[in-house]
């Protein structure tokens, strides 16, 4: 899984993937302190994260392991929020206790 | 998925009889905040009747071959979404309607 935060939304209501209730988020992936790394994804939310919030996303093939995304024309999923990131027995990341 | 830009479209007739009847976008990645290209173009199968500037995302890998329209060919990008808003730190970044007037 990659680290990324949750940048935005996207909004699009012609698609072909046919997943029902579908919200989109725009996310950059970052670094394990949240820093941005300039590269954006779409990805479909499976958890209700919010702006600001620090994800960890799934991409690739194990996208469609999921019920609700079986079969489906899928590449990136936001599959968790991420609460700490520990590195080295040092807090990289702390949700709500960034500078 | 990613996102990107609609600039134009691909014409092939020697390919694989899987292929035939599907329509080639070129397609340049774009920055999601600036909207701008990147200079990154891949050509994607259209599962969704994009058009010329649209802003859409697509799929790439064995996802790609997850639509009706490309179920079981060798499709490695498809366009699966056609964009209408970008909203990006609380400000709305693109909106279709407001590009569509905007463009001649």
């Amino acid at each position: 899984m990659t680290i990324a935060r949750v940048r935005g939304t996207v909004v699009a209501a012609t698609r072909s993937d046919k997943v029902e209730g579908a919200r989109w988020l725009l996310v950059e992936e970052c670094d394990a302190q949240g820093n941005g790394t300039d590269a954006f994804l779409v990805a479909l939310d499976m958890v209700g994260a919010d702006r600001g919030q620090v994800v960890l996303l799934t991409q690739g093939s194990s996208c469609r392991w999921t019920r609700r995304t079986d079969d489906r024309p899928l590449d990136t999923l936001v599959v968790a929020i991420v609460d700490t990131i520990d590195r080295e027995g040092e807090t990289a990341y702390a949700q709500g206790k960034e500078a | 998925m990613v996102l990107a830009r609609v600039k134009g479209t691909v014409v092939s007739t020697h390919k694989p009889d899987s292929l035939q009847g599907l329509r080639l976008l070129l397609l340049e990645k774009i920055d999601a905040v600036t909207l701008k290209g990147k200079g990154d173009y891949v050509v994607g199968i259209d599962s969704v009747g994009a058009n010329a500037d649209e802003i859409v995302f697509y799929v790439t890998g064995s996802s790609a071959r997850m639509t009706e329209a490309t179920k079981g060919k060798p499709s490695d990008a498809t366009i699966i979404a056609i964009v209408d808003l970008i909203e990006a730190d609380g400000s709305l970044t693109y909106r279709k309607s407001e590009a569509a007037e905007a463009s001649p």
